[in-house]
């Protein structure tokens, strides 16, 4: 189908398949390579953080999946239909927030959405009244955008997002410049849509906690590339899968028996009593228990590593930054 | 002109039409001067009636059109052309509007019927007020005809339309207001009158686009309007070759640009 802009009247793109899917995603800019062969798949009906730091190639991998530039090499796929070769049709149920949200300031939120959604279709503007009251800004509608709050800005971002009662949302740093209060808010609302609405949101941060907060699953971006992606859960294990902490009323005798214990590839002792990374996965744990109960060790505490996403961040990043430096000798 | 079409068009009057500082301005040059003109000449003849004549008529209408047509109405041409042609651009709208999927050439198209609408609702307005001024203050002189009274309506429209379509084209190809708007009113006050008085050039000072609308004018314009002569088929293919030329470099731009 011809990217035209006008077919309205085309059926909605299909449900199945990944909500995005990209493949060797390139985007040059001169001898610099923003994005570099970014292979991302997004689940439908979840929540998906694009973790990276500022100038990671997130918001350059946003502007290709809506076609506000070209790609340089690969192929992307959003909702099940290639880009951009149907990218009008695609776009016809995809919201999105790029970088924050504009608007006429001399306009008002009503206004501004009017504007939108004359160039969305017709069913888009009998989805005014709801988005706004979705969003919680069916009393300030009437102002001129250029009196509202950050925060109010984002939520009519939000609700322009909803005028095409999109299956995927594409919201880039959403929570820029908003206050506690209002991430709050804006956590909730999002996971109301995946939860209650069905929606996919794709969402770009550099703010570990926000993305560990609201989202199902991540990919975790650096320098153009994809460094990982898969289930938040997951992704804060990383290889951490197979290490407990250990509370013991006495650890030189714990250390000794761990380390004649096939069970065990290592032990050392630590703050909270002693660290041990098993040989294989956490179910061998009662057996580490019953080995050290086997050697009079009291077992006052037994409990599986569990790594925050910023811990897994940084240890991806700094790994990567130590790549990069062959020749430093560590601090 | 499809349901869309027509939203979008709504869409890009609404967004000129409540910016009120262009607005303003607009009114300003399309309306005061021709208030002032007749305000200025009915007080001269009521002071000295002898030595002037009634400020209506005939030749206040001449006087009335020349104004509108091709002083101050070009220039509130320009301002709502430039504010049709960049506005989405300037407010960083316009990438929210290409990300609904829409054709972006559709997003360029739609700025112009909406700019000519805006310019030519000023127009029609300012030349009610010549209209007005010329019935009423004629006196005992003799009046325009309804024939000449719709050419130069139609002139009007012709000379600010084709202006604010240009303007379109070039903010939309520049896309800074700013620049657009001194760019294209130092051509149309300084260089177009320059080019056009300076008789070494020929007939290159054909394509000025200011003398060819002159050409289309139903009224005698004089030596303040124009100062090349050409034929009409010249002068008709002059304004072409600038709204083809404009419009083509804005849709490009449009089409192109990364937002």
């Amino acid at each position: 189908m011809p990217a035209s802009g006008d077919d309205s009247s085309a059926p909605d793109p299909p449900i199945g398949g990944p909500a995005i899917e990209t493949s060797g995603l390139t985007k040059r800019f001169g001898e610099r390579t923003a994005v570099d062969g970014v292979d991302l798949l997004v689940p439908r009906g979840s929540a998906f953080g694009f973790l990276g730091p500022n100038g990671a190639g997130k918001t350059t991998t946003i502007r290709m999946l809506l076609g506000l530039t070209h790609a340089s090499a690969g192929s992307m796929k959003m909702l099940g239909h290639p880009v951009p070769a149907e990218r009008a049709r695609t776009l016809q149920r995809v919201g999105a927030i790029v970088e924050e949200p504009r608007f006429h300031p001399y306009l008002t939120g009503l206004e501004n959405l009017r504007i939108v959604a004359a160039v969305r279709g017709p069913q888009a503007a009998d989805r005014i009244v709801p988005a706004l009251a979705r969003v919680g800004l069916s009393e300030r509608a009437g102002e001129k955008v250029k009196n509202y709050s950050q925060g109010m800005r984002q939520r009519l971002g939000v609700a322009r997002c909803l005028l095409a009662d999109p299956l995927l949302l594409i919201l880039d740093e959403p929570t820029n410049g908003l206050d506690p209060g209002g991430i709050q808010e804006f956590r909730e609302m999002i996971r109301a849509m995946v939860e209650q609405e069905g929606r996919t949101v794709f969402l770009s941060s550099h703010l570990l906690d926000e993305v560990e907060k609201i989202c199902d699953a991540a990919a975790i971006v650096d320098r153009g590339k994809i460094v990982t992606q898969g289930p938040i859960a997951e992704l804060a294990e990383g290889g951490a899968r197979n290490e407990l902490i250990l509370g013991v009323d006495d650890a030189e005798l714990a250390l000794s028996a761990l380390g004649a214990s096939e069970l065990v590839r290592e032990a050392r002792p630590s703050d909270e009593g002693v660290r041990v990374v098993l040989t294989g996965d956490l179910n061998t744990a009662a057996q580490v228990n019953a080995l050290l109960v086997g050697a009079g060790v009291g077992v006052t505490r037994l409990e599986p590593v569990r790594h925050s996403l910023e811990q897994r961040f940084l240890q991806i990043t700094s790994r990567l930054d130590a790549a990069d430096r062959p020749d430093e000798v560590p601090a | 002109m499809t349901a869309i079409a027509m939203q979008m068009f709504g869409a890009d009057v609404l967004k000129v039409r409540k910016r009120r500082g262009t607005m303003i301005w607009v009114l300003v040059l399309a309306l005061l001067p021709v208030i002032i003109l007749f305000a200025a000449k009915a007080i001269q003849h009521s002071s000295s009636p002898a030595k002037y004549e009634p400020a209506g008529g005939t030749a206040g209408f001449t006087d009335g059109v020349r104004l509108l047509c091709l002083f101050f109405g070009p220039l509130a041409a320009i301002l709502i052309g430039v504010e049709a042609g960049t506005g989405d651009v300037a407010a960083g709208v316009f990438r929210d509007l290409v990300v609904t999927g829409r054709s972006r050439l559709g997003l360029f198209a739609s700025r112009v019927p909406a700019a000519l609408a805006v310019c030519w609702s000023v127009i029609i307005v300012g030349y009610g007020l010549v209209l007005l001024g010329t019935f009423a203050f004629a006196s005992n002189l003799q009046t325009p005809d309804v024939s000449l009274v719709l050419n130069g309506l139609g002139f009007a429209l012709l000379a600010t339309g084709v202006v604010c379509t240009v303007a379109v084209g070039f903010a939309s190809l520049t896309t800074s207001k700013p620049a657009a708007i001194t760019a294209l009113i130092g051509w149309q006050l300084v260089a177009s009158p320059l080019i056009a008085n300076i008789s070494s050039l020929g007939t290159a000072r054909d394509a000025v686009l200011s003398q060819a609308l002159v050409h289309f004018s139903p009224v005698h314009v004089g030596d303040r309007g124009a100062s090349v002569t050409m034929s009409q088929g010249t002068a008709l293919l002059v304004v072409v070759l600038w709204l083809a030329l404009f419009l083509a470099l804005g849709a490009w731009r449009t089409r192109t640009m990364d937002t």
